[in-house]
């Protein structure tokens, strides 16, 4: 697993790309350690991918530098790009990225012809590889036999067989149905944490993100917004885009005003301590209490708690998600264990003490 | 509501005789125009005697294909020929997909362009033009000094009739090398470069192996086209020595003493060939498998200043071949009155001798042009009614029938040609059209309407039949929902399927050489006849115009059919 104390595999140092005018990278600081799943998770056109691209060699970097295991790989100041032959990495893509004209094994076995093994290891290891991921039966088939699913686990036999120092993989679940992706996510997760390989993961879905990362490395418009470990992007978002994109976070604005705190202008708190002056409050839907039928009147602020009214509930399985219409119409979003009436009035009280503060 | 109380208040009541009549119409259509000759010329070559009424002489003339001095040298020389055509195609053409499906190279506009301008030119006309720079007293000695015996001597061979017929063909096969690129997706090739492959380990084990279906297949087109090419054999093989099939096919047919029996074991053997050849390739296609990609913009190799000028020369050396030389010739030599040391002095009266009303040259341009014009039409129609027969026809039977729609364009086109003489001509036909203009327009519907069946079925299988469905149920007649609902939507591609056919038609040699009745011409027999008299100049400027003609009308077709500009 994690290991800080380590030279990092993977170091970039104010990595730019640029593509035309547009700056599609910028001030990429990233370090991936042995052992390390770093996810890359972001919105489409936030520059993950372009990373990815950089780390694999399929690109050149215009700024900063890319090393790999202390070798550098890209300097452009110096002219130096390696090509992507000499990077030791292998990469798993979106899909349709097996050699039609093979078979599976010869797919899985290609890396290892390459290396000059001989047929019989190459053919051990081959199944080996295929019996992990359990696609050992399809050795000899086609691959346009195989369904999506089989077909990406022979992808991930290909890139593992080799064991690359880095193993890249871009949204290599996402071409995939619901049930097929739940399935293969927690097969990579056991199988990465299993042989020690260290993964960069890059993938839109935070589900994935959570489930895979040691890491989560969260981008928008080219930089990286938060770098850091599951839990800490989910508990403390250094930003309100952050805060946005993991979890459906309520986020108020807030202002302090004595010993009390006004929320988007119009909602008065009791105040705790270690507020700032001002800020964005987030309030995860799990730190929201709602006490239907226990209303308080208008005016009165007894430890904290708000009036409101249900606006809608959405059943969620184990729980439901509560849209409540609060005054000056404010809106906030609440988890409830059961399904509420429309109309009907609630109190809301908040967990001041388990929400996060982002300055505006 | 309506169209349910519609059909429920008025139900059809069909017979088995109405609901069977278009696809007994189209099969006793197909069977006449393909079947019956094509039968009939394999039935001649087993009893030569069967137009008599006799079946004696089973088998002899294949005998004599054995034992004939000669026919085996011809038949031999024919293969190693075509063979080698598609050797040299491959060898021009594959650069110029490669180049142009993964290179920056600048100005691939043009030099796609460059590409089309033999395909379109009928090699005929290129290997007439070949003989104007080649020969003794031709271009090159003119222009450049006495040419070495030796190259005149090489080209006036085997391998100068091979480089015309490339030159004519290598076009295909840089297109489809392109396309086949192009669909390759760059990932398949990154996979392996990070798994440590070399740039030439990637294109021995993954990009050739992928590419090999659209190189074969372009191959073996070039290869059944040489084969079966009747104007180049018979145009430059005749003088450069080098008897070939389909040109011995002609001579047997029309030259005394004629041969019916071994012309026509020799066109089935041809015949033969190509059937073995395309179904075999197709047999083959399923067995290679080969995947199916969604596009993707493919990585382009970023060329450098000295492989961006050996690209763009290549290109330019290939156009100055295929394309400047053979119309520099055709061009001067039609405007060329007298040669007078290195430069001719200037005249248009062999474009007057032509287009002077009543003169020869003006009837059989006129003659090609209503002919063209006849066929293309009478094609589209038929075509895209038989399509769509065919189209919405279930099981064994729409096997049967589509075989029988592809068979023209599969079969050598001097194999119909001849099957038809045979079918028209056999004593049990009342009234034949043979012996007049009738005849070669049912040749050229019978030949070419396979473009506008091609063009038709590619869009009725993007078609849903509930458009028809919901004609049918408010009460259209069959009729009217073919006239009114399935046409107007083939418009696009019977249009391209027209221009198609009118343009191939305009220059189609073979089957009007074999058919026309004595004293009419077509331009491009008119072309062919005159340049074998000696009447270079008029020849020349006949096929400039037919060129010219053709190219306009592609133009207009273009401009007009250009897709509006989104705004």
């Amino acid at each position: 697993m994690q290991t800080p104390n380590s030279d990092p595999l993977l170091e970039c140092r104010q990595l730019r790309k640029t593509f035309g005018s547009h700056t599609a990278l910028d001030s990429i600081e990233l370090q991936v350690h042995p052992g390390e799943c770093q996810v890359l998770l972001g919105p489409s056109g936030c520059g993950k991918t372009t990373l990815l691209n950089l780390i694999a060699g399929s690109l050149a970097a215009d700024g900063g530098t890319l090393s790999i295991a202390g070798t550098v790989m890209d300097d452009p100041a110096r002219g130096t790009h390696q090509p992507m032959q000499t990077r030791g990495l292998a990469m798993v893509f979106q899909n349709h990225s097996l050699w039609p004209h093979m078979n599976v094994e010869q797919n899985v076995g290609f890396g290892l012809k390459l290396r000059g093994t001989t047929s019989s290891q190459r053919r051990q290891r081959v199944m080996e590889i295929l019996e992990r991921l359990q696609i050992a039966e399809f050795a000899d088939r086609a691959i346009s036999t195989l369904s999506g699913g089989q077909q990406q686990r022979v992808a991930i036999a290909r890139a593992l067989v080799v064991h690359p120092r880095l193993l890249l993989m871009d949204e290599p679940l996402s071409a995939l149905d619901a049930r097929l992706k739940e399935e293969l996510k927690s097969e990579i997760a056991l199988l990465i944490r299993d042989t020690g390989q260290t993964v960069v993961y890059v993938t839109h879905d935070q589900g994935e993100a959570f489930a895979l990362g040691d890491r989560i490395a969260l981008m928008a418009d080219g930089r990286i917004a938060q770098n850091s470990t599951p839990e800490a992007i989910y508990q403390s978002p250094s930003s309100r885009f952050v805060a946005e994109f993991i979890g459906s976070a309520n986020i108020l604005a807030f202002e302090r005003r004595g010993d009390e705190i006004v929320l988007d202008n119009a909602l008065r708190l009791a105040a705790t301590n270690g507020l700032p002056a001002n800020g964005h409050l987030v309030v995860r839907r799990e730190d929201i209490d709602l006490s239907p039928g226990k209303a308080p009147p208008p005016d009165a602020r007894p430890n904290g708690v708000l009036p409101g009214s249900v606006r809608h509930s959405r059943f969620l399985g184990d729980r439901h998600e509560i849209l409540l219409d609060l005054d000056q119409g404010m809106r906030l979003r609440a988890f409830h264990r059961s399904a509420l009436a429309c109309g009907e009035t609630v109190g809301i009280s908040l967990d001041l003490q388990r929400a996060h503060v982002v300055r505006s | 509501m309506i169209t349910v109380a519609s059909a429920a208040t008025r139900p059809f009541v069909l017979s088995w005789a109405s609901t069977r009549l278009p696809v007994l119409l189209v099969a006793a259509l197909l069977l006449l125009g393909a079947g019956y000759p094509l039968a009939l010329l394999f039935l001649t070559s087993i009893f030569p005697e069967i137009m008599g009424g006799r079946f004696e002489g089973f088998l002899d003339a294949y005998r004599r294909i054995g034992e004939t001095d000669g026919i085996g040298s011809m038949l031999w020389n024919s293969f190693a020929w075509a063979g080698s055509t598609t050797v040299v195609s491959w060898i021009l053409g594959v650069p110029c997909g490669y180049l142009l499906a993964r290179t920056n190279l600048p100005g691939k506009l043009w030099a796609r362009l460059s590409l089309l301008v033999p395909i379109m030119t009928p090699p005929y006309i290129a290997a007439l033009s070949y003989i104007l720079v080649m020969q003794d007293g031709g271009f090159f000695d003119q222009l450049l000094g006495p040419m070495p015996e030796a190259l005149r001597a090489w080209f006036f061979s085997f391998w100068g009739v091979t480089l015309v017929m490339a030159l004519a063909s290598f076009g295909y096969v840089a297109l489809a090398t392109e396309a086949a690129l192009a669909s390759i997706p760059r990932r398949l090739e990154t996979a392996a470069a990070q798994l440590g492959a070399s740039w030439g380990q990637t294109l021995r084990a993954i990009i050739i192996p992928l590419m090999l279906p659209a190189l074969f297949n372009s191959g073996l087109l070039v290869f059944l086209e040489a084969l079966s090419n009747f104007g180049v054999p018979a145009v430059l093989g005749t003088r450069a020595n080098l008897p070939l099939l389909p040109a011995e096919i002609f001579y047997l047919v029309t030259s005394w003493p004629l041969d019916l029996a071994l012309a026509t074991a020799l066109s089935s053997l041809l015949c033969l060939v190509a059937l073995i050849a395309l179904y075999g390739s197709r047999l083959l296609a399923s067995f290679m498998g080969g995947g199916r990609y969604e596009p993707e913009t493919p990585h382009q190799f970023q060329l450098g200043r000295g492989a961006r000028i050996i690209g763009l020369a290549w290109f330019a050396g290939l156009f100055v071949l295929s394309t400047l030389l053979p119309y520099f010739a055709m061009l001067v030599t039609s405007i060329a009155d007298q040669w007078q040391g290195a430069l001719p002095s200037l005249t248009l009266d062999h474009y007057r001798a032509i287009l002077t009303p009543g003169s020869r040259g003006s009837e059989a341009l006129f003659t090609s042009l209503w002919l063209a014009f006849a066929a293309a039409t009478i094609s589209i129609f038929l075509g895209a009614w038989i399509a769509y027969v065919i189209s919405r026809t279930q099981g064994w039977l729409r096997h049967a029938l589509e075989g029988l729609a592809t068979l023209p364009r599969v079969i050598p086109k001097i194999v119909l040609a001849v099957g038809l003489i045979l079918a028209w001509n056999a004593f049990w036909v009342p009234v034949s059209p043979y012996n007049t203009v009738w005849m070669l327009l049912l040749a050229y519907v019978v030949i070419y309407i396979t473009d506008a069946l091609n063009y038709a079925n590619s869009r009725l299988q993007s078609m849903d039949p509930a458009l028809e469905h919901a004609a049918s149920i408010l009460g259209a007649s069959r009729w009217r929902v073919f006239f009114q609902v399935v046409l107007p939507q083939l418009k696009p591609v019977l249009l391209a399927a027209w221009l198609t056919t009118f343009i191939v038609t305009m220059r189609e040699l073979v089957a009007s050489i074999l058919l026309l009745p004595p004293g009419l011409d077509t331009s491009a027999t008119f072309i062919f006849n005159q340049f074998e008299q000696g009447d270079l100049a008029v020849a020349m400027a006949m096929a400039s115009i037919t060129i010219a003609l053709s190219s306009i009308v592609l133009v207009v077709f273009q401009i007009r059919s250009r897709p509006r500009a989104p705004t």
